[in-house]
Parts: structure tokens; sequence; C-alpha cells
């Protein structure tokens, strides 16, 4: 899978590009920051479209479960090496993340618990069971505060793999090979307590270096003259690349089928889609994707990547093709900004350091200034940065726009309210009480100035003018009124 | 059907299951007492304060549950955490403080909620979780910062997210007495409304009730209940405490009085009872094992409560096809037509 991925991107960039890249704490940092956005806002926009965005807050802590459970069992089970990485424990998680989903369905089939407050008993049951799982049996396992909650997106460059890719022939060195390096060493001295120069020492040829090698061994000890070429990935970047993949052939294959299972499940049904079979498998993607991210965004945030970026795009827009893009648009978005925003650098607006120094001198923080962060948070903090922005500014929904709406409904009923109350005088024996300029608002019970700016604009629009002080439409108001009917 | 129902007494039943946690309660501390717990100043204080959280997280969770609001609090809970490390920035490790700006953040998201789902099209669920996830990254951020600081001061503060109970001291105690009983007192102050709220905001509405300011005070007084528990059981594991009574509790009982004071005792059962069994062994955290006996009230709630548990309504479904002796036909009796000679002419 790693080779196909490798050989995959050789066809754009260099190997050397590759490592360069790669090699990066800020590039890998982001890289995989964006990855699990994408993957999160790919499954995150149809869970929330199913209003079961908190279904991933309950996956995410319950993978932990399925972790400890695949760990106490290699340790003590199997004696295996603990071993934080091994797809036995991904798929322990995932498992775990499925068993939540199921368990909660079960609670609310017997119609005896409502579907929130089975999400709500389902989750802190199978969290508090690996909490007490941790601190009785593995309390040396690296599941502490921090893999729980923040992760290790900043140090995920260090851990790699590396892909070799020509010149990938291991090595053998045999004492015939002309780089082997042979010595003769006496081989009874020891045993028999005698200088290697009494004539009863014995001595062997003994080649130090034979053996195999891989090409990169043999290539940093000087045994091979080729130069394999290797691209190094960080493990966290291969994961969440493999699993965004899957995510997006999941979607672009079934899109078709989600969609309609999303909108209308009883449609799907009936035109035989198993509606209920592709929920399950969206849950395993949920699943997977969740521990996947959880080593490096950790467990609690990793429901701010399924939520965020899609809330974000609803609000601008109303197709679910657009919703999808906008979603991993504004998570990889987020994901990039909000490194630079660990970093101390807020959209390159704000140094965050100076508001630290600002608050220094406000409120005290002990002279120490320096703007540090969790990476993964502030990514977080990013999205959450846009979603805010979404809301304000949005096209359609943002709240500027709903004001603006709102004040122009205003306006064009007031203006409707006057021109019909000046067709309805107009030309009849009251209409010298009813349409006189001066005192017009009385009949509305509004303000003299309120008055004053409708007539103005109803006269900028040459819907109405004023003869011998008496409001009177213009030829282009009687239309107007007409059009109201 | 109404038959078999109406052979139970709803208020009996409910009676019986407190007294059943009771007994319970006092198995499992003949049980500790026997395999060597020694109950000695902490182990008394903590199961002092487990039972009296229980009280009041149990109280407000049946207005929670019935409300179809369960998740809030887990939502609440975490957005909790920004305002304990502010508080910490500005006045150091003073618990007040820290209780304070746990009480102001999550009331800041408790409007951010409601703001949201008003303005936009955005659900309930995912405010809640947009929400959730933005106050909680902001803390970790703040945390992530304090952490950072040369001064040791901080250490422990990260104790918030999973509850430290052995950290708690009488005068916590004496603090979720006195704001426990300020809680209950509002609640009993304000039960008409509030059920009123809880059944059919919508009459409530009509008939000029200040909704809206009755659903954020019930909202605040869950944040209060939230606030007290952080220290004991932890952001994470606080919305099970909310829910569980309050679930186990609506099995036993159609009236909502009853169901409150069920839940009540449930939720100090399963407080008092994981304290407890925290200590049989130092390696046994007390949060969560006051959530695993809150599940196991509930476990017991839904198989076996009287007129909705499981196993009582397999036992009438059959009492009644023995009654009607056709199971094939699920009880319907086929009626035979009798046709006459004039019909139909």
């Amino acid at each position: 899978m790693d080779q196909v991925l490798v050989s995959l991107a050789l066809n754009f960039f260099s190997a050397d590009q590759i490592n360069a890249f790669m090699s990066d704490p800020r590039s890998v940092a982001t890289l995989v920051g964006a990855l699990v956005a994408i993957s999160g806002a790919l499954l995150g926009t149809f869970l929330f479209l199913r209003q079961m965005s908190l279904t991933t807050d309950a996956i995410s802590h319950t993978i932990l479960l399925g972790i400890v459970v695949m760990f106490l069992v290699m340790t003590a089970g199997f004696g295996l090496e603990p071993d934080m990485s091994s797809p036995l424990l991904i798929l322990g998680a995932a498992a775990a993340g499925l068993l939540t989903v199921m368990l909660t369905e079960t609670i609310q089939r017997t119609g005896l618990v409502k579907a929130d407050a089975a999400l709500g008993l389902a989750f802190p049951l199978l969290f508090a069971i690996s909490i007490i799982l941790v601190s009785r049996y593995a309390d040396n396992v690296h599941l502490d505060v921090d893999s729980v909650t923040v992760g290790e997106i900043g140090i995920a460059w260090a851990n790699t793999r590396s892909v070799c890719l020509e010149g990938c022939e291991s090595v053998i060195i045999t004492p015939d090979s002309p780089q082997a390096e042979v010595a003769r060493v006496c081989a009874n001295c020891v045993a028999e307590n005698i200088s290697p120069r009494s004539p009863s020492a014995v001595f062997v040829e003994n080649c130090s270096n034979c053996g195999t090698y891989t090409a990169a061994q043999a290539y940093a000890n000087g045994l091979s003259e080729t130069t394999p070429t290797l691209v190094f990935l960080p493990k966290a970047a291969l994961t969440m690349g493999i699993i965004t993949l899957i995510n997006l052939l999941f979607v672009g294959l079934l899109y078709k089928e989600l969609k309609l299972a999303t909108f209308d499940a009883a449609l799907a049904r009936a035109l035989g889609l198993r509606p209920g079979l592709l929920h399950y498998a969206l849950m395993a993607l949920v699943s997977v994707t969740a521990v996947g991210a959880f080593d490096a965004v950790g467990a609690i945030l990793v429901v701010a990547f399924f939520i965020v970026p899609p809330a974000t795009a609803y609000l601008l827009t109303q197709r679910l093709s657009r919703m999808l893009l906008l979603g991993a648009l504004f998570g990889a978005l987020g994901a990039y900004t909000g490194y630079d925003l660990a970093r101390g650098n807020l959209l390159g607006l704000v140094d965050m350091n100076r508001v630290l120094g600002w608050l220094d001198g406000v409120v005290g923080l002990g002279g120490y200034t320096t703007w540090n962060v969790s990476i993964s948070a502030s990514m977080v903090m990013m999205m959450f940065v846009f979603l805010l922005l979404a809301w304000v500014f949005a096209p359609r929904q943002g709240l500027i726009a709903g004001m603006i709406r709102r004040r122009s409904q205003a306006v064009r009923f007031t203006d409707q309210i006057v021109l019909r109350h000046v067709a309805n005088h107009q030309g009849h024996a009251d209409e010298s009480i009813e349409l006189a300029v001066n005192t017009l608002h009385e009949h509305f019970r509004w303000s003299a100035s309120r008055l004053g700016w409708t007539l103005r604009r109803l006269r900028a629009l040459n819907l109405v003018h004023i003869e011998d002080g008496l409001v009177r439409l213009t030829e282009r108001g009687t239309n107007a009124v007409m059009s109201l009917d | 059907m109404a038959i078999l129902r109406g052979r139970f007494n709803s208020e009996r039943a409910a009676w019986g299951a407190g007294l059943g946690a009771v007994l319970a309660f006092i198995l499992i501390l003949t049980v500790a007492g026997a395999s060597g717990v020694t109950f000695d100043h902490t182990l008394r204080t903590v199961t002092m304060g487990g039972a009296l959280l229980g009280l009041v997280t149990g109280v407000l969770g049946s207005f929670a549950v019935l409300r179809r609001q369960s998740l809030l609090g887990d939502a609440l809970s975490h957005a909790a955490l920004p305002g304990v490390v502010i508080a910490f920035i500005v006045q150091g490790r003073a618990l007040s403080a820290l209780l304070i700006g746990a009480a102001i953040a999550s009331l800041t998201a408790m409007a951010f909620i409601s703001a949201l789902t008003r303005t936009t099209k955005i659900k309930q669920d995912a405010a809640q979780g947009i929400t959730l996830a933005a106050w909680f990254a902001f803390g970790l951020i703040l945390l992530s910062y304090v952490q950072g600081r040369p001064d040791a001061g901080q250490a422990g503060l990260d104790k918030f997210i999973f509850g430290q109970a052995a950290a708690l001291v009488q005068s916590d105690v004496l603090l979720i007495v006195g704001v426990g009983a300020l809680v209950c007192l509002i609640v009993a102050l304000f039960w008409k409304e509030f059920k009123l709220l809880t059944f059919d905001p919508e009459f409530a509405a009509a008939n000029g009730f200040p909704v809206r300011f009755l659903d954020s005070l019930l909202s605040s007084l869950i944040v209060a209940a939230i606030v007290l528990g952080l220290q004991l059981a932890g952001v994470i594991l606080m919305v099970g405490l909310l829910i569980a009574p309050a679930v186990a509790a609506r099995q036993w009982t159609q009236s909502l009085g009853v169901m409150v004071l069920l839940s009540g005792a449930f939720g100090a059962f399963a407080g008092s009872t994981g304290a407890v069994l925290s200590g049989v062994d130092v390696n046994m955290p007390t949060g969560p094992l006051m959530i695993v006996a809150a599940c196991a009230v509930v476990l017991v709630s839904v198989l076996f409560a009287p007129g909705r548990g499981i196993v009582w309504t397999v036992m009438s479904r059959r009492r009644e096809r023995q009654a009607v002796g056709r199971p094939s036909l699920g009880g319907v009796q086929p009626v035979m037509v009798k046709r006459s000679a004039d019909d139909g002419q």
C-alpha cells in the first residue's frame, strides 16, 4: 500500500523533494492535520446531515477501550511486545467504535431510552471501563492525559518509515566478497590461557562484517556502490493518507447512494439500496478514521475535525457536493493556519506573543509571554474561527445578510402601508384629513421622522408626489399599488 | 394489557427501587468492609461528596433526559475547561475561583449553543458538538501555555479532565452541600414551571411563562451540578453521572415528582458506591467507578422495572398469549360472520 502511494507521489515530485518536505515538522503537521480534516469532513458531512454529529464524539471516546483491551490481550495474553502502532490495535479500536454504535442502537431499540440518552449512557460507560482498565492493569501504558486529549501531531515527522525505490537489493557479504573485512584471530588463546605468539596457538579467519544488509544499511556502511533511493514517510501521514484514500473512494463511489440514504432513507430502502448496510459502513469508516486520527490529534478533538468544517460549509451552501468540497477545504485551511497559530501567528494579522505581553501588563502572567501551544487544539481553534466568520458573513444565512434582509423587508412593508393608505383615500372626501403631509404620521401612529424618511424614499422612487400639502400617488405609484393585489 | 399494567402500583414500585438501592449500598458496604477496606477520613469524605453530588446530578438529570437534552451536559462539562485554566492564570489555585471560572465558561458555551441554533439552520446536536470542541480546544491551548510556564504550580490542573476524587477535602463537601441545597430549593420553587417547560414548552410560552428565562435557569442549574462534579468525575465522565440515574428512575414511574426523587436516590447510590469501591484498591479511579455503578442501576432498571422493564414486557406478552391461546395470530380472535339470505338485497 505504501509503495503504491509513493509511486503515485513520485509522478509529481522527486524523491529528494518528498524527503525534504517530510522532514519538515511544519509541513508534516500541516499535512497530517489536513488529511484528518479532509477525511473527517467527507464523513462528517453525512453525519451532520443525519443529525448524528455527536456519534463521532462517542466513537472517539470509546476507541480508547478498544486500544486498551487489545493492548492487554497482546501483552498479557500473548506476551507480545507492546506496540502502539500495531494493526491489531487499530482493528480493536475500530471494533470498539462500531460496538458503541451498536450498543447505542440496541439501547434505543428497547424503546425505553431515547436516542440522545442512549448515546449519553453508552460512551461514558465504555470510557469509564477503559479508564479503570488502564489504571488497574496498564499503568505503564503510554495513555496519559496528553495522548487522550491533545495528540502528538507536532512530532509526527519524527516517526517515519522508509520506502525503498531503486537499488533496493539487499547485500550479502560472504568471506569471499571484496568488501569483507577478514581478520585472523586466535581461536584457543583465551580458553587455554596462552599467548597468541605461542606455537600451539590456532588461528582462524574471522569475517567481522559478514551477513545480510538491507540496501540502506549497506550504503550507510560503505559496503555497496549503488545509492538506494529511499523515501521517508511519517507513519501518521501514511496511515492518514491511506484512510483518506479509502474515504474518498467510499464517498466517490457511493455518492448517489449516500445522498439518497441521507435525505430519504425510506425511498432508498424502497429502491433496494440497503441504507442500513450503508449506515454501518459509514460508522465503520468513522471509527477507522477516528482511530487513525487518535495519535495525531487526540480523542476529544477528533470530533471537531468531523463537525466544524461541514457546519461551516453548511452555512455557505445548500448543495451536498459543494458542502463536501467546502468542508474539506475549510478543514485543510484550518490545519494550515492552525500550525501558525500554535507558533503565535494568527492569520498573519496578530502576533500572539504580543497579546500575551499586553495581557501580562493587564492581569499579570508572571512575565511568561511565550506563545507555544498545542498544535492540534490550534487547528481546531482556526476551524472554529472560520465557522464564526461564515456565521457572520455568509451571503445568505449569515448574521449580516439576515440583518440586511430583515431591514429591507421592514422598509418594503413600510412603503406598502403608506402607498396603500394613499390609494385608499385619494379622491375621497376625507383626503384633506387623511393625506395631509403634516399630520399623515398620526394615522399610522408613527413618529414624524419615520414617515418623513418613508415619504422622502417614495418621492425619490417617483411613487408619490406632494400637491397642495397632500400626498398623492404618481402614475408609477398607482401601478405599484395595482401590482400589490 | 391495561389490566396487566394496572396490577402494579407505580409509586410502590418506585419505593421498592429506592429501598433496593439502599439495601444494595449496605450490602456493598459490608462486602467492602469484609474485604479489608478501611473507612478512613479521606474515603469517608469522598463517599459523602460522591453521594451528595450524585443526588444533585440525579435530580437535574431527570429534566435533561426528559427534555432530550442529555448531551447538553456533555458539551457544557467539556466547555468548562478554558474557564478553569483562565481562573488559574488570573487567580492561582484557589478552588472557588476555578469553579467560578468553570461556571462562566460553561454559561458562555450555553449561550453560544442557543444563539447558533436560533440564528442558523444548524441543529442542536451539531451546535453542541461545535461548542464542545471549540471551547475544549481553547482550554487545551491555554493549558499548554500554562504547562509551558517555568513555575511548577500548574501541576494537577489537568486533573480536571479526568477528575481526582482523592483530592476532595471537607470544605469541598460543604461546598457541594451548599450549592446542592440551593439547586434543590430552586427546583422546588420553580417546580410547576419546570414541569410545564419539560412536557409542553409551547403551552408554557402561550400561557405567558418566560420560557427562555426558565430554559436558561434550568441549564444554569445543570452547569452548577457539572462544575461541582468536575473535581470528582472530570469533564469527560460528568455526563454519565447526569444521565444514568435519570434514565434508571424513568423506568420505575410515570410521575415526574417520583422520578426526580428516585433519580436523586440512584445518583446518591452510584456516587457513594463508586467511592466505596475505589477504596478496594489504590489503583481504582473513583469517577469511572461511579459511572459503572450508575450504569449497573440502569441495567437492573431496564431489565426488571415493573410495567416497562424488558423482563416484565416479555412475561406479560407470554401471559397474554396463553390467555388468548392462539399465539400465531398475535392475540387477534378470528370472528365468524354469518350471512343471512336477505343481506345485500
